[in-house]
């Protein structure tokens, strides 16, 4: 009689456990990788534009379900504007996130995705929306100066991206940390376990202005450019991206939202930056 | 159903990234065979100083107690955490305790040691306190009766006894333990998932993970028969009143 | 006469509300042999672990050949208590359950504790252990371990293993309960060996038998005080207590 009671209670438990969570995770979309809602935070109707991003990635994506900010999120909400829909973030892992649009679990990906060509044998690039670089980031008052300096020592990256691969390549006999996030990395290097992060420079350059404590030792020009994926073959949307982004530029929204997000006038060479797809 | 394969069989990539995640996967070994005899030895430690008898000793026990509820509640990945992202911080500690990098092996490995150590350490300590008080209380009392201390009983009498009713529940421990090894890739360890989580951002494809994953499989499966015989055995054996529960 | 082997003034005893032993006055002398009768429940295994110090009464005084072993309420029941070596040292006792170490030979139960606690070589623990085991007759069992013997085989060894400790007094608690009834002589009749070598014996028992030839004194117990006590031809022949002769009138019966 006593097991019965008990397997009861265990269920009735579990019962609640499940509805509980359920109602929680009523409303939002089916969870990614990431976890994590997908929410509006601009204005715009429309048919929803799913979108994925890994999220947080300051200061081009950062914030919390329903609150997503940065200079990504918000030029993405223009982008669809301007194309008649309404952009829907989904939080998502960096390292899944092409062939997560590729195979349909979102239509875009803005996500400081630097165009390369081994992503594009999964996805379409739109033109480019931001010409970057990387950056060396070290402890503020560090002895080390430039990515060379790194030789032999522990060097922090984020998992699947161009600063991952910019530390295997150029440095020689690095022991590399590759973190799930990019603050992950930031993090690491503020505590103390790895003495260099090798990330985007706008990413470095806010890390120094908002968290301190470090400090960019060198910038590698790396002349990437930053562009909105979409799945192969994806035609259409992708022109539609491309002209929404042109108009966005155009009437001087791009102009407000990356001085906002950088606190510096945008380069020449990006309003006319094009990329054929393929 | 071809896309299915393509993407976690495609046997090309996981021909490529063999050796890879083999290496990756050595160190998950590595990992273990370090974590797993801390945790032995802590466990029975923990075990040991719960039993520790008489008013004297009770705030001991309770502490111990304590500390094994804890561990037992806090998920291991939180541990972890707060460990990789606290510890170095502590400044009071030397630096090369702080951020270890001691026999060659990076401080995310020595972090992840510990993290195990401390969860493991608290569940197999109460694998060892199954195994302790399944040894029936009359032994103890003869003991005792016969002038023997409690260290002499425990050592004579109780723990080899002990031992040898815990292999199977022991044995389940120490496989969790093998598969939590992968926990430290968030952290930043190069151990086998993380390698196949870089080949899948290269390549867009979860081969090499799923080779990690078959990895562990031919380590843990028939650790996991040998655990199910065991268990059969102690269930057939006639031994005065030493059924244990697997945990 | 010398001073009492066992000497126990006002014991009570208490298991959180349940008061087992309310108040018991007992004296032993050396070379004496007493039984311990009554209905369970009465108190009758109690008495015995105080004596021993398993089970330290809350009040009362027990005194072990002059010796005050428990000063003052639960003070005998510290570890490090010089008390606890006194009294174990020269007590052995013997359980209804044998408890024997199932991992060790019948050898190896009877020297074990020679060597750790008495600090006696292999050699010499050896030699007494296999004396004592002969005078138990299982001189052919050395090398068994317990669960090949029989519960009365076991019970010897029991008996044996308290032995060796060389013991002043031997404290029995029901340890023929146990046992299947054909059994249940070769341990009786080691004991009665041990009562003719004058050993001091308090024995809790319901083998009334025994009790009638072997006893020097029978005590009866009921409901945690002693009822009555006296020599065995008066108390199980003609009690004067009615809860004696209702207890005795039952097990009679069987």
């Amino acid at each position: 009689m006593r097991k019965t009671r008990l397997a009861a209670l265990f269920a009735v438990l579990l019962l609640a456990l499940a509805s509980v969570a359920v109602a929680g995770c009523g409303g939002g979309s089916d969870s990614t990788s990431g976890g994590g809602g997908s929410e509006t935070s601009g204005g715009g109707g429309g048919e929803p534009l799913s979108v994925g991003s890994d999220i947080p990635y300051p200061p081009f994506e950062q914030g919390k379900p329903g609150n997503y900010t940065g200079f990504d999120i918000e030029l993405m909400e223009a982008i669809a504007e301007k194309i008649g829909r309404k952009a829907e973030f989904q939080d998502t892992s960096f390292e899944t996130i092409f062939r997560d649009v590729q195979q349909g679990k979102f239509e875009a990906v803005i996500s400081a995705a630097t165009i390369t060509d081994e992503r594009e044998k999964a996805v379409d690039f739109s033109n480019p929306y931001y010409l970057s670089e990387q950056a060396v980031l070290v402890k503020e008052g560090s002895s080390i100066k430039s990515l060379e300096e790194l030789e032999g020592k522990t060097v922090g990256v984020q998992q699947g991206t161009t600063g991952q691969e910019l530390a295997k390549e150029e440095i020689g006999g690095a022991e590399i940390r590759p973190y799930p996030e990019g603050p992950d990395a930031v993090n690491a290097l503020k505590s103390g376990t790895v003495e260099g992060v090798v990330i985007d420079a706008p990413v470095a350059q806010n890390a120094v202005e908002k968290s301190g404590g470090v400090e960019i030792a060198e910038k590698v020009p790396t002349e990437e450019e930053y562009g909105i994926a979409v799945g192969q073959g994806e035609t259409e949307l992708l022109e539609e991206i491309n002209q929404g982004l042109k108009e966005v530029q155009e009437d001087g929204t791009y102009k407000k939202i990356y001085e906002k997000w950088f606190h510096l006038e945008p380069p020449k060479a990006i309003f006319s930056a094009t990329h054929e797809a393929e | 159903m071809s896309e299915f394969f393509h993407q976690y069989f495609d046997f090309t990539i996981m021909g490529d990234h063999f050796s890879e995640i083999l290496e990756g996967f050595l160190r998950n070994l590595l990992l273990f065979a370090v974590a797993v005899v801390l945790a032995l030895l802590f466990g029975l430690f923990l075990a040991l100083l719960r039993q520790l008898p008489g008013k004297k000793f009770m705030p001991l026990r309770g502490l111990t107690i304590a500390y094994i509820d804890v561990f037992r509640a806090i998920p291991l990945l939180i541990i972890l955490f707060l460990i990789s992202g606290g510890v170095p911080y502590l400044n009071f500690l030397p630096k090369d305790i702080r951020i270890p990098h001691w026999f060659g092996q990076p401080d995310p490995f020595w972090y992840a040691v510990v993290a195990l150590t401390m969860v493991y350490g608290a569940y197999m300590a109460e694998v060892y306190r199954a195994g302790i008080e399944a040894v029936p209380g009359g032994q103890v009392e003869a003991a005792r009766s016969l002038g023997m201390s409690h260290g002499q009983t425990m050592r004579h009498i109780v723990v080899p006894q002990a031992v040898t009713k815990i292999p199977a529940p022991m044995l389940n421990e120490m496989i969790s333990l093998l598969k939590d090894t992968t926990l430290a890739s968030v952290i930043a360890y190069s151990e086998s998932l993380l390698l196949g989580r870089e080949v899948l951002a290269e390549t867009f494809n979860s081969s090499a993970v799923m080779l990690s994953g078959l990895m562990f499989l031919v380590v843990v499966l028939p650790l996991a028969r040998l655990v199910d015989y065991l268990i059969k055995r102690n269930q057939g054996k006639i031994t005065r009143g030493s059924h244990i529960e697997v945990a | 006469m010398a001073e009492a082997m066992i000497r126990l003034q006002g014991i009570c005893k208490r298991f959180g509300h349940l008061e087992v032993l309310k108040g018991v006055d007992i004296e032993i002398a050396k070379g004496e042999v007493v039984c311990i009768l009554g209905p369970s429940g009465s108190g009758k295994s109690t008495l015995l672990r105080c004596v021993n110090l398993l089970a330290p009464p809350e009040e009362g005084e027990v005194f072990i050949e002059g010796h005050d072993i428990c000063k003052g309420p639960g003070s005998g029941s510290g570890e490090d208590s010089w008390e606890l070596d006194f009294v174990r040292q020269r007590v052995g006792i013997v359980f209804q359950q044998f408890n024997l170490f199932p991992h060790k030979t019948a050898l190896q139960n009877v020297t074990l504790a020679q060597e750790k606690v008495l600090g006696r070589s292999g050699e010499e623990a050896r030699a007494k252990a296999t004396e004592l085991l002969e005078r138990v007759g299982l001189g052919d069992q050395l090398r068994q371990y317990p669960e090949t013997l029989s519960g009365g085989q076991q019970q010897r060894v029991a008996i044996a293993r308290a032995l060796a400790m060389d013991p002043h007094v031997m404290l029995f608690d029901e340890v023929t309960s146990a046992l299947d009834p054909e059994l249940v002589k070769e341990v009786l009749d080691t004991m009665r060996k041990l009562a003719e070598e004058g050993m001091t014996m308090m024995v809790v028992t319901h083998e009334i038998g025994f009790a009638r030839e072997v006893a020097d004194r029978v005590i009866f117990m009921d409901d945690g005080v002693i009822v009555e006590e006296g020599p065995p031809a008066e108390v199980l022949e003609n009690p004067r207590e009615e809860r004696t002769k209702q207890f005795l009138g039952l097990v009679l019966e069987r």
